[in-house]
């Protein structure tokens, strides 16, 4: 009897509307996760049975070998072919040589040439040469998945069994067959390419897609809860109303805590920049020998540049001047501690959304009304910066960037609305506890 | 310029509309009197406080601080006043000394004077050494009688204290006591005090205004008060006084 008195008032406790909703928001962010990979990852399945496939060889060999491309059926026992399926292989044709260009033309994001003179090479048991390329617009690890590794692994089958049909059977010639092609990858990153495999280019970004957003987590995590317990102090401890009962302007008491917070911020902000390139450096310098990925990684533009490493610092800065307002603004009209702990939700949750979901997909392949929400959190916008700035999609960093200026103009106008009116007395937030706060003050009334 | 240090005239405050938390509320203040406003919890005793020290906006009325009002004038009634809130405690991770040499710049003109506050209040503190210790490590006198030396170090013409020896030990709060009164009368010093404790209020005091329920019942000195509801302390008076409207 008396645990279970016990037990019912220590989950009452810990049942407040403010861990129910956090932990329904939680749920709804995995199932919304969930359901953007699902779909992401079905576009990849349907991209990638679909080969684009450019012939300039045009002989006899390189129609062979796209038509067995476009098997669709085999009967199991006999192996022989059922039915052929032409919309397997989308034929097109690419003449320049950039193939940034090319590709962006030909809407596609993946592209296997089939170079002039592969079927005399071929039948003369002389390498033969194909050129993969792929697109990369995101560091994402899902939205990587390459397209064309397996059709270039279907290919050197074919050309193996063609090669065997044409030459008679030798044990010579089938070791031969087995390395009668060669590929060439090519990876295009925005409007630059570069003679690297992609799936190479996107383990390194993928590195960078892990650890960045961790850093960029902790920094608004850190600044919000640093003002946070700053300013909820100062109005538990009272030293707030001393301070602004003292012959001093409300605004230079406010402006000075943010210069101070948005000093350490910038503090941070710096630290984590040096730390980034850092990181950057040590990724690729760290590498199988022979391959210089450092200088892939800068023709794909895929390095910072000095401007792109303070384009970076400067929007870094403004969120952390957005964190450092609103947590500002919350801390200042908590009524508790514990109240100031449970104002940091709505903080975690702009920054854990964008976090996990930037880090797993490219959001800019997500329905939009999706991403109309998901842009609407101004954190996502850092989470996404670095690789925006790297993948030279400038349009949605200065949107980005604009957006989230805007938003620090509001907050800082409500920041100064309260601490310049009495609302910083007279307002207290308290998630989930609207209804207990009323409970007492009736008692006392009634007391 | 008038004798009276404070004057004020039909304050009211509302939080919710249709309450109020006070109201009407009119008193003065003379040079080197030492007013308290008493009453239960609840009172509004904080709520009237905190709109002369301008933290609160009046719903309505005014109250002048040396010749500048609250409504138009806050600036120049915060260079008047100095403000100790009920419960208040200090930023705990400074040093005593550091708290005062901080809070004696926001309320000095230039350097010189700041020095000047910093070494009265190291006086009249009375913490001795400790003053260099973090205030963490202070008792809640020792961080009581460190803010009252803050609140008269700059010789405003006012000093408001809220509850200045609530939660006080007896010879902690005699201590303040004595401090307010000699304050007082060493260097006519103006104070308005609030406390729940009828009590000691009436040794400290100069005058009281009894306050109930946002509404300031009666004003005068104890020993008016005393004789006119023929008691023999306050706390009957007040007793007394309730008996008589029904107010609680
Ligand atoms: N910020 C606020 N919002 C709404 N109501 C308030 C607020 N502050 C005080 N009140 C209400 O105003 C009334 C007066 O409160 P006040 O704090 O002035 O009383 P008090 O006399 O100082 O009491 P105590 O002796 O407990 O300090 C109370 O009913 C209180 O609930
Ligand atoms: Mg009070």
């Amino acid at each position: 009897m008396k645990f279970a008195n016990l037990f019912r008032k220590e989950l009452k406790e810990l049942l407040t509307p403010s861990t129910i909703i956090t932990t329904i928001v939680m749920m709804f962010v995995l199932v919304f996760a969930g359901n953007a990979f699902g779909g992401i990852i079905e576009d990849s399945v349907e991209q990638m049975s679909v080969m684009t496939i450019c012939d300039k060889d045009q002989s006899q060999i390189s129609k062979d070998l796209i038509k067995q491309l476009t098997i669709s059926e085999v009967d199991e026992e006999t192996g022989a072919v059922i039915s052929y399926d032409d919309s397997l292989v989308k034929l097109v044709d690419i003449q320049s040589e950039d193939y940034a260009k090319e590709l962006e033309r030909l809407d596609v994001n993946n592209a296997i040439i089939i170079p002039e003179g592969f079927g005399d090479a071929l039948l003369n048991g002389k390498e033969c040469e194909i050129i993969s390329i792929s697109k990369m617009s995101s560091s994402a690890t899902l939205s990587n998945i390459s397209l064309n590794d397996s059709a270039v692994e279907s290919i050197r089958q074919i050309a193996k069994t063609l090669y065997i049909a044409n030459k008679g059977i030798s044990l010579e010639d089938i070791a031969k067959s087995e390395t009668l092609v060669t590929v060439s990858p090519i990876t295009i990153v925005a409007d630059k390419s570069a003679p690297v495999s992609s799936t190479l280019i996107s383990s390194l970004t993928s590195m960078q897609s892990m650890f960045v957003p961790i850093v960029v987590y902790v920094l608004i995590m850190f600044s919000s809860q640093l003002i946070m317990t700053a300013i909820s102090t100062e109005k538990i401890d009272k030293t707030l109303e001393t301070l602004l009962s003292a012959p001093v302007s409300r605004l230079s008491v406010l402006l000075a805590k943010m210069l101070a917070a948005g000093t350490v911020a910038a503090f941070n902000a710096i630290a984590y920049m040096i730390g980034f390139s850092q990181m950057m450096g040590s990724m690729t310098s760290e590498l199988p020998s022979g391959i210089d990925a450092d200088k892939y990684l800068s023709e794909l533009g895929l390095t910072l540049s000095f401007s792109g490493y303070i384009l970076l610092g400067l929007q870094l800065f403004v969120t952390v001047l957005i964190t450092l307002s609103v947590s500002l603004v919350l801390g200042a009209l908590a009524k508790d501690a514990k109240s100031a702990q449970s104002l940091l939700m709505p903080i975690i949750f702009m920054a854990i959304i964008p976090y996990i979901l930037s880090m797993v997909m490219d959001l800019k392949e997500l329905n939009p009304i999706l991403r109309i929400i998901v842009y609407a959190i101004p954190f996502t916008h850092t989470f996404t910066a670095a690789e925006n700035i790297m993948f030279s999609n400038m349009g949605i960093f200065w949107g980005g960037f604009a957006y989230q200026c805007i938003l620090l103009v509001i907050c800082m106008a409500v920041a100064v609305k309260i601490f310049t009116t009495d609302r910083i007395f007279t307002v207290t937030l308290n998630f989930g506890g609207k209804k207990r706060a009323k409970k007492n003050k009736t008692l006392s009334e009634n007391e | 310029m008038s004798e009276n240090v404070l004057e004020v005239k039909g304050l009211s405050k509302m939080y919710k509309k249709g309450v109020y938390a006070a109201h009407d509320v009119t008193f003065n203040i003379k040079k080197g009197e030492i007013f308290a406003l008493i009453g239960p919890n609840g009172a509004g005793k904080t709520t009237t406080i905190r709109m002369i020290s301008t933290l609160l906006t009046a719903t309505e009325g005014d109250a002048v601080v040396a010749g500048h009002s609250i409504l138009t004038d806050a600036a120049k009634v915060r260079e008047n006043i100095t403000y100790l809130p009920d419960e208040a405690g200090a930023y705990k991770t400074m040093k005593g000394i550091d708290y005062l040499d901080f809070m004696a710049k926001l309320y000095a003109p230039d350097k010189n004077h700041a020095k000047e506050y910093v070494e009265r209040a190291k006086e009249i503190c009375g913490l001795g050494d400790r003053l260099f210790d973090k205030i963490e490590s202070y008792s809640r006198g020792m961080i009581r009688k460190l803010l009252l030396s803050r609140a008269v170090m700059s010789r405003p013409a006012l000093a408001i204290l809220d509850e200045p020896t609530s939660g006080l030990d007896i010879l902690n709060a005699l201590e303040i006591r004595r401090m307010i009164k000699k304050l007082a009368a060493d260097e006519g010093m103006s104070f308005l005090l609030s406390s729940h404790n009828m009590l000691e209020i009436e040794f400290v005091s100069d005058r009281v205004g009894i306050i109930a329920k946002g509404n300031l019942l009666e004003i005068g000195t104890p020993e008016e008060l005393k004789a006119k509801h023929n008691a023999k302390n306050l706390e009957e008076v007040f007793e007394g006084m309730v008996k008589n409207s029904e107010i609680c």
